[in-house]
């Protein structure tokens, strides 16, 4: 028993690696002094680090990126926790039913999602703009926030609504200063999950963007298609510092595996 | 992040939707209000729901039923033509083939490398637990373009490990890693990994821990115990992990692309090409619907499959 136990977390943390491994690759071989990318990287420089600020596409992708994600992660929260509320404090007839259309969004394969939006976005002139954009990635977003604020709610105390109620508050401020308050760490949360989801999306975006407007992993993939430089590594490198800031706060509001629905 | 967005899936086969708990308390369900304002509350979502998600995915469906030889032709009829054309051409049904094969593949391994994982997440204490969660669902926030890339660098023909297999003498010259099967099997594998393992811990969290001190008790072996108690209880777990990573596999695009290229046409990257760079929609939306057909009948037959065998009484 002993011994299958060690043998076990041996194999755990080399199956850990193995998860981890290609971003651990990624960072050092930004530094390489080298034209082309390598791991390990040969010798040590920052220059793919200036040679990235003197391109204008990743850093317009960068901001397209932020200014959307945090666009779509308003929205998503405030359709989302609007809706949240609703399921869990009424007694809406059909309940599951919208929960599920509400986060069915999530079980339909993002290509087939990206197909969709395209063909019904062109003749409402939509397609390739940024409002089209921001609609396809609100609509990502949402069933991670519905979800987040719903697992927030499940411990929701309405008592506490209900006091603020007899002592005469009326039904927005008991939202301003009671409900919201208590929910607002599953809100950040779901807020911040929705701005990395919509950061970092790729299939989706895809379909969405048009030449003059593209995001950060759409440059990233392009550039990897046709060219073939350790920029890519450099430019992969400032993604995963910004996810880490990110995940850090995350972890801290709600535990990241938990929302991946792992562990109680 | 393609691969964040399938931990639905799991709604189908594992978790019921998150509800809030039913209230017991009989002072609460007083809070149950008529739901005339929920209902409002509920509106702008469920209209933008409807509207740019429902409607979209239907008038696809209804697309696919459109058939033109050319992206401006105005002869379109209303016809199965599309899909005859799809089941017709062996280029197709090989794309359709390919990634039915990858998708087995990713999950077989995902299964292999994921359950002892899990195992080590359900017997440790609950700190070692989450720090192990966060380790492997923080990499699903990175952008799976930024992780390929890294596989990129380890798999090219000179790239990390084809040059110390070298070095070690184990291979003379490089083995195609990338632009292969294999390639798209390693990047799918780590991308939804994550996924086969916590939906296997979820289920292993449940077991009760006297069935395997009873088993024990009763003169088992650890391996016995593990194979007549552990196993066939974590069943719906490595289900639902294997539905779930079998459905991502199935629909991703970035992975196939950037690491397969060519060389492993699976569907997304088709239905991609017909719809981008050929234009030709309605085509494009009978391959949508047939990858989402084909991986619902797959995972239909492998849940029914499982329930008939001789676990059934696990599931009830």
């Amino acid at each position: 028993m002993k011994t299958t136990g060690k043998l076990r977390l041996i194999f755990t943390i080399l199956t850990i690696i193995y998860i981890l491994v290609p971003l651990l690759v990624v960072i050092p071989a930004s530094f390489t002094s080298a034209s082309y990318p390598s791991f390990p990287p040969q010798g040590f420089s920052f220059q793919w680090y200036t040679k990235l600020l003197e391109r204008p596409e990743f850093v317009t992708a960068l901001i397209n990126s932020a200014k959307f994600a945090f666009m779509a992660a308003f929205f998503a929260v405030i359709f989302g926790t609007l809706g949240a509320l609703a399921i869990a404090k009424y007694d809406i007839p059909g309940k599951a039913y919208i929960t599920s259309l509400l986060t069915s969004p999530l079980s339909v394969p993002q290509l087939v999602l990206g197909v969709a939006l395209l063909i019904y976005f062109t003749p409402l002139m939509l397609a390739g703009t940024g409002t089209g954009f921001l609609i396809a990635h609100i609509i990502i977003c949402i069933p991670y926030v519905i979800r987040l604020v719903l697992t927030g709610l499940s411990g929701f105390d309405y008592n506490l609504e209900r006091a603020a109620a007899i002592l005469g508050a009326s039904p927005l401020t008991i939202f301003w200063k009671v409900t919201l308050p208590l929910i607002r760490p599953a809100i950040i949360s779901g807020g911040l999950f929705a701005f990395l989801i919509s950061f970092d999306n790729v299939t989706v975006s895809l379909f969405m963007v048009s030449p003059d407007m593209r995001t950060l992993p759409i440059e990233i993939f392009s550039h990897m298609q046709d060219a073939y430089d350790p920029l890519v590594a450099s430019v992969s490198s400032v993604v995963i510092f910004i996810s880490v800031i990110l995940i850090v706060i995350l972890e801290k509001l709600q535990g990241v595996g938990k929302v991946f629905g792992g562990t109680h | 992040m393609e691969s964040v967005r399938h931990y639905a899936h799991q709604e189908v086969t594992q978790d019921p939707p998150v509800t809030p708990k039913q209230e017991t308390d009989p002072g609460q369900r007083k809070k149950k209000k008529a739901y005339v304002p929920g209902l409002l509350l509920l509106l702008p979502i469920l209209l933008f729901i409807f509207g740019f998600f429902v409607v979209p995915m239907l008038y696809i469906l209804y697309l696919s039923f459109i058939y033109t030889d050319s992206p401006n032709a105005t002869n379109a009829v209303f016809s199965l033509k599309n899909y005859i054309l799809f089941f017709t051409d062996s280029y197709y049904l090989s794309s359709l083939w390919i990634t039915v094969k990858v998708s087995l593949y990713t999950v077989l391994v995902s299964l292999l490398l994921g359950y002892p994982v899990a195992l080590t997440m359900a017997k440790s204490s609950p700190r070692i637990r989450g720090y192990i969660a966060l380790l492997i669902a923080a990499p699903l926030l990175v952008s799976i373009v930024v992780r390929n890339f890294g596989w990129y660098l380890l798999l090219l023909p000179n790239g990390t490990i084809n040059s110390i297999l070298t070095s070690l003498g184990i291979i003379d010259s490089p083995l195609k890693l990338l632009f292969s099967e294999i390639g798209v099997v390693i990047g799918l594998s780590n991308a939804y990994l994550p996924f086969m393992i916590l939906a296997i811990a979820t289920s292993l969290y449940n077991i009760d821990p006297s069935l395997e001190r009873a088993s024990a008790i009763l003169g088992a072996s650890p391996l016995r115990s593990f194979f007549s108690v552990t196993l066939p209880l974590s069943l719906p777990g490595i289900i639902s992990g294997c539905v779930l990573v079998f459905s991502m596999s199935m629909s991703a695009y970035v992975t196939p692309a950037l690491m397969g290229g060519a060389n492993v046409p699976m569907m997304p990257v088709v239905a991609y090409d017909q719809i981008n760079n050929l234009l030709r929609w309605t085509f494009g939306s009978a391959l949508s619907y047939v990858l989402l057909a084909t991986t619902m009948i797959m995972v239909t037959v492998f849940t029914r499959g499982f329930e008939k065998s001789k676990f059934r009484e696990v599931f009830r």
